[in-house]
Parts: C-alpha cells; sequence; structure tokens
C-alpha cells in the first residue's frame, strides 16, 4: 500500500482507468460515466457524474430496490400505521427491525415499526391473485391492532406483475374499515434504486395521507415541519430539541417517530426543514406549490453546520427567534469545544472515504471536518444529478467520486488511496475491516447514534475515534510476518 | 424401456387442440401406448373427454383449498381415464386477474416432485393455452420437458399467424436445448385448399403437415357424450383419422428447429391462396367521404 | 450530560444513545410531540395491552385465516445463495431483482459478522416484459470478468419466477451467445419466494449442484469408501462443519461435506479480503455420487429434491438425523459406523461422558422448567430432544414453514414421551401466535433467535438465542451445536441465561455459588 499521499487528479484518473480495465468493453463505457475525479480548486461544474440510471447486471451493485425506498424509509417509521408487505415473505423479512428508527409507544399496541406484517404470498395467491387475500388482511389487521391508525400496503415485486388492483381494494376497504389505507406501487423491479421507492410513497402520502383532514391544534407563526429524518439512532428527537429551543414549534415530524396524524397534518406547517433531501424532496416541492408552503434545506451533522442551519432557519423567522438561535448557539458552544479539544487531536488529519445514501455522502462532510479530517472520495447508492450538484461545494481536496459503485470498483480504490476510514454500509463493513480498514457503518450509524445536532456529534467524535484508534487495526500484520 | 416421449400441443384458442389431443391420446392408447396428459390451460378442459367429467379438479383449485401445493397428494390431482389414460389439469384463473402461466409452473413442478412421471408412460402430452403468452406456458417446453411440439392448426389466418408465432417461440428454446418442431396437425375447418395451405406453411417452417384432420360432426357428437370418437364410434371413419395421426406421431423422426417467417411472407402466403386480399395502397387512410 | 450551567472545564462523558433520552430536555420534547400524535392516551393503550394478552383476544389471533405477524421465516434464494457459497470459487448469482440480493447479503452480513458476497442481474421493468434473457447473458458475462469465479450458481427472485423465466435456457444461451465460455459451470435452481421458505431453497441449490456435476457420470461400480455430508441451513456451519470433521476424523471415516460454508463464513482479519475461500470442490461433488451413504443433518433443508436426488439417482442410502444432544449424536455415531463398519473410539466416548458429566451439573436448573420454542423444523426438533434430556418439557412449539405432515409427526412423537405430553405443536403458526399462547400460559423461557426478543421482553422470560438469525448478540455463531461438545455449548447458553434470569429476579438470596 502506498504512503498516506492524496492523489493528485492525473493519479486518481490514472486509477479509475486502472480499475475499468478489468470490466468486458460495455460495461465499462457505462461505468466511466458514473466515476469523476474533482480536483482540489476546481470550479463547481454541476454533476460530474451520470446518476440515477439501471445498474449493470452482475457487477455486485450495493443499491436496493423500490420497496426498500417506500417501506425501509419512508413508510415503516411512521409508527401507527400496520405496514403490509405485500407479497413473499422474505422482504418483509429482511427488512424486519434492521434500520433503527427508533419510536416511542407500545409495540403491537400502538406502536408497529418493530414488526413484520405480511400477506406471505403461496403460488396459490400468484396464480388466482391476491386481491381477495388483502381484503381479509385488511379486516384482520383492524381486529388484531384495533389502536392502528391506518395501513399501508408496500408491494413487492409480484404483485404488479400478476396485476392485482391494490387501489381498487384499499378505496374499499378504506370506507369499510374507517381508516386510511394507502397502496404503493413500489415493486421491487420498477426503478433502478431504493430511490424509485422514496418518489412512489412520497406520491402515496399526497394522494392518500396529505390534508385528509385538518389538525385541532391552533396555529402559530413558529409552527415548523421536519421532513426527512428517519430518527435513526435518536437522530430526530435530538434535532427536534434545537428548533424548540430556538422557539419553533414542530408540528409534525416525519417520518422517524411519526404519527399518521404528524403526516396528514403536515400541510399546517408554515416552514418544512428538509434533512434528507433525496428521499422527502418530492413532497415539499408539492406543499410549495400546493399549500404555498416554502422548504428548506438544513444540516445538523456537526456544530459547524448545525450553527449555519440553525442561524438560516432562524432567519425566516422574526428576531426573537434569531436572538434565540444565537443563544443556544452560544450556549452548546463551549461543549462542543470540550468535544473538539478532547477528539480532535486524535483525529486531525485523517483521511476519510464514504460511500452512502440518502444525504449522508455531502451532508456529514462538515462534522468530519470540524474534527480534523478530510474526505478523499464520496458517492451516492442512488443519488441523482442535483445530490451530485449539491455535493460539489463541499469538496475541498481532490475527491475521487462515485456512483452506484460495484464491490469490486470499491474495494480498488479504498486500497489505493488507503484512507484512515470508511464510512459506509453492513455490506461493506466486513470486506473492508479484513483488509484492516477503520470502518463505520453511516446508515445504521453501528448500532450507535443519535449523530444529528449537539446532542449527537459527541457521540459521532467518539464513534469516528473508537474506530479510527482501535488497537485491533493496528494488528492486522502478524509480528513475525514482514 | 424406451424413454418417455414428451410432447406439447399448442395452437391458436378455439382451434380444437383439446379435442384434438384427447382424440389422439385415445389413438395412442388404443395402440397399447401408456400415457399421460396435463392440461396446460386455465379453463381446464383438457382431459373430460378422456375421463367423461365435466371438469376435473385442478392442482390450483385443490392447492388453494388445501393452503399450498405441498399439502397435496398425487392421487387427489391425478385420475384415470379411458383405457389408462392418467389425467391432470393445471389449472389456473378466472381471465384478468392473477397469474395463468405461473399456474402451469407450480402444476408441472408439482407432478415432476410427486413423481408423476414414472418411467412406463411412453407419451406425455401438454396441452398448453392458445399462444406462448409469458414465460409460464413456455414451461411444458423448458429441458427435460416436451422435446416435441406439434402446433394445430386451419386455414385460417389467425390460426396461421399464432402457429408461426408459436414458431418464434421454440426457436428461442431450441437455441440451447433439444425442443424440436415435430409439424403442423390441421385441424379442418373447411377452407378452400386447406391442405396445400398447411403443408405451404409447414415447408416455410421447415417442418412437416404431419396429418390432415378432416371436419365430422361425429367429433361433436361425442364431445356432448364427453367421449373421445375413438371411445363412442370406434368405426367410424372419423376414429381412423385420429388412428393414422396416432400411428404417424408414433413413426414420426422429423423434429427440426423451425425457420419462422415474418409478417410479410405470411401475408404474400396467404394471398398467394386467395385468403387475404391482395391490398388495393390506392384506398389507404382514405375516409368515405373522400372516397365518394 | 448537558445542563444548564455546563462549563467546558468539566470532564466530557460520552453517554451512551440509551441513556441519553433520558434527560428532561428529551422528556419534555417527547411530551411536546405527543401533542401532536393524536394518540388514544395511556389509558386506552394499557387496555388494549391487556386485552392482547386474554383469551378472546387470543380466540382472534388463531382465527386469522390470511394475515400473518412476525414469522419465523424467510425465502427461498437466501438459502439457495447459502448452499453456493459453500462450494469452491462459487459466486452467488441471483437472476431478478436487484434489491433481494441487497437484503440477502445484509442479512448473512448481519448473522455471521462476515462479508456475503452475490451478484444479482439487475433485472428492471423492462425484464418484467421482455424476460431476463438479456439481463441473464450480459450479467454472467460482468461477474466472470471482475470476480473470476471458478463456477457461477444461479438461483431465482420471485420477478423472474413469476415472468417465467427458465433458468437452463437462459444459461444456455448465453454460453450459446459467447457470454461465458461452454465449459464453464454454472448450476442452478429456481428458487421461487412463494413457495416454501429459505430450507426450501437450500433443497433445491443443494440438488441443483449434486445433479448439474453428476448427471453426465455413470456411477462408479464400486464406491469410494467416503460418506457424504450435507449441513443443511445450519446458522451455526461455521463451527458445526469442524465439529462433524473432527468427530469422523476421530474414527477414521473419510468423508465429502456438500456445501462447507465453514472457511468462506470465518476468515481472518489479516489485510486481505478473500473473496473464496474453502468449500467444496468440484471433483469433490463429482465423486460424491459415489460415496456410501449421505447423511442430511438438517432433514428439513433436503426433504424434497436433494431426498430424491441421492435415493433415486444416485441410489444412494440417505441417512436423516441430526447429531444434536447426547442421543442424536449417539444415534448419527453409531449409524456412521454401521455404514462404513468403523468403530466409534474411546476418544469420543470420552467427549460424550463429558458432555454428560456437564449435563449432570446443570441439570437442576433445567429439569421441570417449561419452555416456548420457535425456528426451522429440524433445529426446532433436535432442540426440543436435547431439552427433554435435561428433563425440560416443551411448552410450545411454533414453526412457521414447516408442512402439516411434520407438525402431525412431532406431537404424536410429544405426546407419547415422558416429558412432552403438555407440548402444542403449530405448524405454519408466527410469532403473534406464540404470544398469545405464551401470555395463555408462561413457560420458563424462549427458545428462538432474534425475532424474539420483543417477544420475550413482552412475556417477561429470558430468551436463549439459538437459531437464526442471531443479530443482536456477538460470536454464538462460531459456536457448534452438533455432537457432544455442541451439547456442552447448548447447555452453557441454557443454562447461564436461565441463571442470569434467577439473579436478576432475586432479592434477598444474591448466591455465590449455583
Amino acid at each position: 500500500m502506498n504512503a498516506n499521499k492524496n492523489l493528485t487528479k492525473a493519479e486518481a484518473q490514472d486509477l479509475i482507468s486502472e480499475v475499468l480495465a478489468a470490466y468486458p468493453a460495455e460495461a465499462k463505457a457505462d461505468r466511466e460515466k458514473h466515476l469523476y475525479v474533482k480536483e482540489a480548486g476546481e470550479e463547481s461544474t454541476g454533476s460530474c457524474v451520470t446518476a440515477n440510471r439501471k445498474s449493470l447486471p452482475g457487477v455486485m451493485t450495493i443499491r436496493g430496490c423500490a420497496y426498500a425506498g417506500s417501506k425501509g424509509v419512508v413508510f415503516g417509521p411512521i409508527k401507527d400505521m400496520v405496514h403490509i408487505s405485500h407479497g413473499p415473505v422474505g422482504c418483509g423479512q429482511y427488512s424486519w427491525g434492521t434500520r433503527r428508527n427508533y419510536a416511542m409507544g407500545t409495540p403491537g399496541i400502538d406502536n408497529f415499526v418493530v414488526m413484520q406484517v405480511t400477506s406471505d404470498f403461496q403460488e396459490r395467491d400468484i396464480v388466482f391473485g391476491g386481491d381477495k387475500k388483502l381484503e381479509q388482511i385488511l379486516i384482520e389487521i383492524k381486529e388484531m391492532f384495533p389502536l392502528a391508525k391506518g395501513i399501508s400496503i408496500q408491494s413487492e415485486c409480484p404483485v404488479g406483475l400478476i396485476g392485482d388492483d391494490i387501489e381498487a381494494v384499499s378505496k374499499k376497504m378504506s370506507a369499510e374499515l374507517g381508516m386510511p389505507i394507502v397502496p404503493v406501487r413500489c415493486e421491487g423491479f420498477r426503478g433502478v434504486s431504493q430511490s424509485l421507492g422514496h418518489h412512489l410513497a412520497n406520491d402515496a402520502v399526497r394522494d392518500w395521507v396529505l390534508g385528509k383532514t385538518d389538525p385541532e391544534f391552533e396555529p402559530t407563526d413558529y409552527d415548523v415541519a421536519i421532513i426527512g429524518d428517519y430518527n435513526i439512532g435518536g437522530d430526530a428527537w435530538a434535532s427536534r430539541i434545537l428548533l424548540e429551543e430556538i422557539g419553533l414549534r414542530v408540528v409534525s415530524q416525519w417520518s422517524g417517530d411519526a404519527s399518521i396524524a404528524e403526516v396528514t397534518h403536515s400541510h399546517r406547517a408554515k416552514l418544512n426543514l428538509i434533512h434528507c433531501y433525496r428521499s422527502m424532496n418530492y413532497i415539499c416541492r408539492y406543499m410549495e406549490e400546493k399549500y404555498q408552503i416554502p422548504w428548506m434545506e438544513y444540516n445538523f451533522f456537526g456544530p459547524t453546520k448545525i450553527e449555519k442551519s440553525l442561524t438560516e432557519i432562524a432567519s425566516k423567522f422574526d428576531q426573537s427567534i434569531q436572538d434565540k438561535a444565537a443563544q443556544v448557539i452560544a450556549k452548546y458552544k463551549p461543549w462542543m469545544d470540550q468535544v473538539n479539544a478532547r477528539f480532535r487531536p486524535r483525529l486531525e488529519g485523517k483521511r476519510v472515504m464514504l460511500y452512502v445514501g440518502g444525504l449522508r455522502p455531502r451532508h456529514v462532510i462538515g462534522a468530519y471536518e470540524d474534527l480534523g479530517m478530510e474526505i478523499l472520495g464520496t458517492g451516492y447508492e442512488f443519488g441523482h444529478n442535483d445530490d451530485y450538484q449539491r455535493t460539489m461545494d463541499h469538496l475541498k481536496n481532490t475527491t475521487l467520486i462515485y456512483d452506484d459503485v460495484t464491490s469490486f470498483e470499491l474495494e480498488a480504490f479504498v486500497k489505493k488511496i488507503n484512507p484512515d476510514l470508511v464510512g459506509s454500509g453492513i455490506k461493506e463493513k466486513y470486506t473492508l475491516q479484513k483488509m484492516g480498514f477503520p470502518f463505520r457503518q453511516l446508515h445504521s450509524w453501528d448500532y450507535s447514534g443519535p449523530y444529528h445536532g449537539y446532542h449527537g456529534y459527541p457521540i459521532f467524535a467518539r464513534d469516528m475515534d473508537m474506530a479510527i484508534n482501535a488497537p485491533v487495526f493496528g494488528k492486522v500484520k502478524a509480528p513475525w510476518k514482514s | 424401456m424406451a424413454k418417455t416421449r414428451q410432447c406439447a400441443i399448442y395452437g391458436k384458442g378455439g382451434i380444437g387442440k383439446s379435442t384434438t389431443t384427447q382424440n389422439l391420446v385415445a389413438g395412442l392408447a388404443e395402440l397399447g401406448n401408456k400415457v399421460m396428459i396435463i392440461g396446460c390451460d386455465p379453463k381446464a378442459d383438457s382431459t373430460r373427454l378422456i375421463l367423461h367429467a365435466k371438469a376435473q379438479n385442478t392442482v390450483m383449485q385443490l392447492a388453494a383449498e388445501a393452503g399450498s401445493v405441498e399439502d397435496l397428494e398425487l392421487e387427489d390431482v391425478m385420475l384415470t381415464g379411458y383405457r389408462g389414460i392418467k389425467c391432470t389439469e393445471a389449472g389456473g384463473p378466472e381471465p384478468g386477474v392473477g397469474c395463468a402461466g405461473r399456474g402451469v409452473i407450480t402444476a408441472i413442478n408439482f407432478l415432476e416432485e410427486e413423481g408423476a412421471y414414472t418411467p412406463d408412460l411412453d407419451f406425455v402430452f401438454y396441452d398448453v393455452l392458445g399462444d406462448v403468452v409469458c414465460g409460464g406456458f413456455a414451461m411444458p417446453i423448458r429441458e427435460n420437458k416436451a422435446q416435441e411440439i406439434y402446433i394445430v392448426v386451419s386455414g385460417e389466418m389467425m390460426a396461421m399467424y399464432a402457429a408461426n408465432n408459436i414458431a418464434k417461440g421454440i426457436v428461442k428454446y431450441a437455441k440451447s436445448g433439444a425442443v424440436r418442431l415435430a409439424g403442423l396437425i390441421c385441424n379442418s375447418r373447411n377452407t378452400d385448399r386447406e391442405d396445400e395451405l398447411i403443408i405451404a406453411l409447414a415447408e416455410r417452417l421447415g417442418t412437416q403437415m404431419i396429418h390432415f384432420v378432416p371436419r365430422d360432426n361425429v367429433v361433436q357428437r361425442a364431445e356432448i357424450r364427453r367421449m373421445t370418437v375413438i371411445e363412442y364410434d370406434p368405426a367410424h371413419k372419423q376414429a381412423e383419422e385420429y388412428r393414422t395421426l396416432a400411428r404417424k406421431i408414433v413413426a414420426n423422426e422429423k423434429k427440426v428447429v423451425p425457420t419462422p417467417i415474418t409478417m410479410e411472407e405470411l401475408e404474400e402466403l396467404l394471398m398467394e391462396f386467395g385468403i387475404m386480399e391482395v391490398e388495393d395502397e390506392s384506398i389507404i387512410g382514405k375516409t368515405a367521404v373522400q372516397e365518394a | 450530560m448537558l445542563d444548564e450551567n455546563k462549563t467546558s472545564g468539566e470532564t466530557l462523558v460520552v453517554e451512551d444513545h440509551n441513556q441519553i433520552f433520558s434527560q428532561p430536555v428529551f422528556v419534555e420534547t417527547f411530551k411536546n410531540k405527543a401533542a401532536f400524535e393524536c394518540g388514544e392516551g395511556a389509558e386506552a393503550v394499557a387496555k388494549q395491552l391487556d386485552y392482547s394478552k386474554s383469551a378472546e383476544y387470543k380466540e382472534k389471533n388463531f382465527a386469522r385465516s390470511a394475515l400473518t405477524i412476525n414469522p419465523a421465516k424467510a425465502c427461498q434464494p437466501l438459502g439457495a445463495i447459502l448452499v453456493a457459497s459453500g462450494f469452491k470459487g462459487c459466486l452467488p448469482y441471483v437472476h431478478g431483482s436487484q434489491g433481494c440480493v441487497s437484503y440477502f447479503r445484509s442479512h448473512f452480513n448481519r448473522h455471521f459478522k462476515e462479508p456475503f458476497s452475490a451478484v444479482s442481474d439487475s433485472m428492471t421493468e423492462d425484464a418484467a416484459v421482455f424476460g431476463g434473457n438479456k439481463n441473464m447473458a450480459e450479467g454472467l458475462k460482468n461477474a466472470l470478468a471482475l470476480y473470476k469465479p471458478e463456477m457461477i450458481a444461479v438461483s431465482t427472485t420471485c420477478m423472474a419466477e413469476v415472468i417465467g423465466d427458465d433458468l437452463n435456457a437462459f444459461i444456455g444461451n448465453a454460453k450459446k451467445d459467447g457470454a461465458i465460455p461452454t465449459e464453464f459451470p454454472v448450476p442452478y435452481a429456481h428458487t421461487p419466494s412463494f413457495v416454501g421458505s429459505h430450507v426450501t431453497g437450500y433443497d433445491q441449490m443443494m440438488r441443483g449442484f449434486m445433479f448439474y456435476f453428476t448427471k453426465d457420470n455413470a456411477k462408479a461400480a464400486k464406491d469410494n469408501g467416503k460418506i457424504n455430508l450435507i449441513p443443511g441451513f445450519d446458522p451455526f456451519t461455521v463451527a458445526n462443519i469442524p465439529a462433524m470433521k473432527d468427530m469422523l476424523s476421530q474414527m477414521g471415516v473419510e468423508y465429502t461435506v456438500l456445501g462447507d460454508n465453514s472457511e468462506i463464513l470465518n476468515t481472518p482479519m489479516d489485510g486481505h479480503y478473500q473473496m473464496y475461500a474453502g468449500g467444496t470442490t468440484i471433483a469433490e461433488v463429482t465423486d460424491a455420487k459415489n460415496a456410501k451413504a449421505t447423511f442430511t443433518l438438517l432433514p428439513d433443508s433436503t426433504s424434497k429434491v436433494t431426498a430424491s436426488c441421492v435415493k433415486d439417482d444416485w441410489e444412494q442410502e440417505f441417512v436423516e438425523l441430526t447429531p444434536m444432544g447426547i442421543s442424536g449424536t449417539d444415534q448419527f455415531l453409531m449409524k456412521v459406523s454401521e455404514i462404513t463398519g468403523k468403530e466409534i473410539p474411546d476418544s469420543l466416548a470420552k467427549e460424550r461422558g463429558q458432555a454428560l458429566d456437564a449435563m449432570a451439573d446443570s441439570n437442576y436448573y433445567l429439569h421441570g422448567k417449561r419452555f416456548s420454542i420457535f425456528g426451522d423444523p429440524s433445529y426446532v426438533e433436535a432442540l426440543v430432544d436435547f431439552y427433554m434430556e435435561l428433563g425440560a418439557e416443551p411448552l410450545h412449539i411454533v414453526v412457521s414453514n414447516s408442512t402439516k405432515k411434520w407438525g402431525r409427526a412431532l406431537q404424536k412423537k410429544l405426546d407419547a414421551s415422558e416429558f412432552g405430553k403438555q407440548a402444542q405443536v403449530h405448524h405454519g403458526a408466527d410469532l403473534w401466535h406464540l404470544r398469545s399462547l405464551m401470555f395463555e400460559e408462561k413457560p420458563d423461557f424462549l427458545v428462538g433467535s432474534t425475532y424474539g426478543k420483543q417477544l420475550a421482553l413482552d412475556v417477561g422470560v429470558p430468551l436463549v438465542r439459538i437459531g437464526f438469525p442471531i443479530f443482536d448478540r456477538h460470536h454464538l455463531h462460531r459456536y457448534s451445536t452438533f455432537g457432544y461438545k455442541g451439547v456442552i455449548n447448548l447447555l452453557t447458553w441454557t443454562v447461564n441465561t436461565l441463571l442470569d434470569d434467577l439473579d436478576r429476579k432475586a432479592t434477598f438470596n444474591n448466591d455465590f455459588v449455583r
């Protein structure tokens, strides 16, 4: 392995060529478009890679599917709805309890996040169609879970192939059972990744949930919604308290620890605050158009970005909020300084490669920089052009950018760039650890968190330190081996 | 013992596939062959003339009642009829719901796993719904299943169009497998020069017209009694036609990778035989007013 | 951690995420949030919680005909790729939607805490309409070029099955078109997710390998002197396969493990990632046809097509025995001895004695204890036998992926046994059924996978983690459950879980000695 020297643009481009040489010609031509080297100081050139295209067959993409985007990301965390994994048993099983969207409530009574509810399709359901079974399932859900406030139907692949009419069943049964029933056409073969599932789920919220009833609360000028925070390890809670501290009222939070009431009543917020732009921008744009609710992106990773975001959010409100925001920032500053004093010396100059989904390939960069670390590579599992556009300004060093990276490429890139830390997902974790690289999962926070807000940052800093400075990674080579 | 010959019969819906298959199979049984019929059509009418039954309980229907296919027993779904012919119907949904093709796959897998394909069988016949509309209806021509395909056809345009399409489907599977087109069976509709036309089509497809089955009302008379002609009126000349077909199939060696033709070629053929009018280019796109 | 008067002079304590949310500032925010949730209120929740434990609720719960809640089973291709991982240089390949493969991989990652390689051919909407022939050709070509496997094992997702794609034809076409060399081995199996479960997929793919590599070879006139072992869908395979090898080596019996994934799922951290490690070779599986007999250690994983391949195509004796517990291991060794003519050495008798010795030591904490259990049919059956050897009594046995036949046979066996008379076998049931059963009659402990975690908490009994998957405890999968040494592991986990429970409940008697 080379020494810890950052690659120049030319070297990085050579690396890309070297890695792509293994591909058959057609595949190589496709993959070339997904890789780019952004040079230090290079003016933002917009989206520099092709994104949101089909993955090549056989290359070991890390992506998931539309169902994962809808059930796993958008709907699954809504706690007082029962989410049916509609189709064969597997999809619901593999996504059962693995995403760590914390939610308050009593499991199985008024909180269904940690349950796997499925229609468990058998051969006869494929051959004869599943609509009758679905009707019966809805009746039985009402009986088993009378406090459930709604039901969503998360379509798996076969549902779309056999032509079931889940919308008709939903309409009929919604009237019969007196609760919202939301069909989502998120069959896994649709689209190219999780991303379409987010979009379909947003559309389902738009068509079947949002604004269907009006809230009872008296509106205030300070009502905001948190959108696109999934409360991984309690992230949304750590964010919410800051908004409350600066004097805002969070009337709706989704979908981490969300209730369907909050989602329904979101149209009464005065400002939509969006954290994960990728998965929830659609509904924000819709609310802007239909209800004239402005939206803004914010970033609660690391004190620098938090301060910037709190200030920006406050600027949309009156002086009292702006004053409080300044006070809150000041209040937490000593604590943040203390965190930096403790961890920055241990992490200064450490080099990081990221490969994640959603907002994280760009949003976490500021938090690493707060700790004195630098980013040498980043990429999105299911980003679109607008994600890459939003990323460019965050990149200070010469940075390798990889869209929908294959396992083959990621291993080769990491080997050559030799970072001090890789932040990615469970499928990459064990491979890279065996290669001797400190690793943190940046989907599940490696079973830690929260990482958002001032309360998240010390945990984030500690976790990165635990990985990078773990003695185990210093013992990878047996001492008797040269 | 000779290896079981597995044959699939395809053809446009309503062409008389099921009737032809059952009469043919009765003929084979009469010759002393052990035969099994597997109906691969959701409407499940592939075995009633052999069983004298209105409709046999299908694999899918019974599986739906039992909960899953694993809970079925072979004897629940396989019945024995005329001259020991074994009969099974795959079954499937009403039109417009579910996935009929999957029903075919399920049923055949079930029969294989339960040992229905005993080595003493001389023939297995799959009677398959109209056209190869999805992968499920190609199940009977997958590897280690039917290797001989017969297409039932008549001198009508749509029947021939369907036959050509089926030939296209066979080519896909013949590329890597042993499945071959073994002949066209003309089930006559008494159109003009029907035999010549089908012989010509067979030639273009690289195959043969294995037999011309004339039209005769005795077929319908037998069907009303839920019987094959061979059983109902063995001395009738129509029964002899089916016996001839059976004998020809027993002796058939001509199995080919078909050479499907283009739509233009098919139209030319039809025009040659006067089935289709030569198009008058001058009237294309003209409204009644314009023409007047 | 952070109070209003916090100064930077204090020592920084980074609290665990479990503690952080009990701080007053969070308690306050939860209260604020509740106002917008339009929940039913604490009283209604408490009432429903009570009701959900009632006999009336149980009746409704068991009347469910269409709805499945918290099942303990996964789908076929998961089992298929686990088989594939056990062959040397084999890349598991799934024909169909790509999301499935991401799920399979992460599922195994979380259980084994290991990498798991598998590719998909990423079929999307156009493939759903036109079929996946093109994806197959491209996928095989790319996978071979990038990952350089010695073979690729293809299974299917439900999408490919619904549209009726034919693996044999598609793989053949890919070879004809030059995507991969004609001689490159590509065993395959159709594995529809809407039939059976992960053990069915294991069965299909195992048979796929066996058939693919032996179909063209005539059986040798003389057997090769070996026995074959099929490990089955075993969450403890990493330790169980070496444990089996060890016992057979002690007997001097030669063996072939079909689908040996004990190396690939236990590679070292030494700076190099091994995408392929260990595994059954093509030569071994080819020669397996000539073995004296084939032993299947988890019969549920080989119950249909693998069984018939061994019996009908290979014309071998097929022994269905799980070597778990004292009697299970005894029977296994005696059967091996009978078939191979090799004696069981004293070293194994000593292991047996050591295991039995441990059981005698722990017996008093287990005898008469009543337990509920869920999992795959063969594991559950073997574990129930093992616990009954300790005088423990099965109360509820829930298996989501068994046939009626299996359920009836086990019920009959237990009805006739000394310790199993109270047992109720519920085949095809799920963990929500089990919840009602456990509230009706509370057992002393629950045995099962991580999926039983919430259930055990709800009912208030300890969970002994034996099953698949185990996501929330580390390294259990590195310990054997088979053989006499496995007895000691099973026993240790169980008795110590019960002792921890006893200590937690103790008020005055914090015994130093147990």
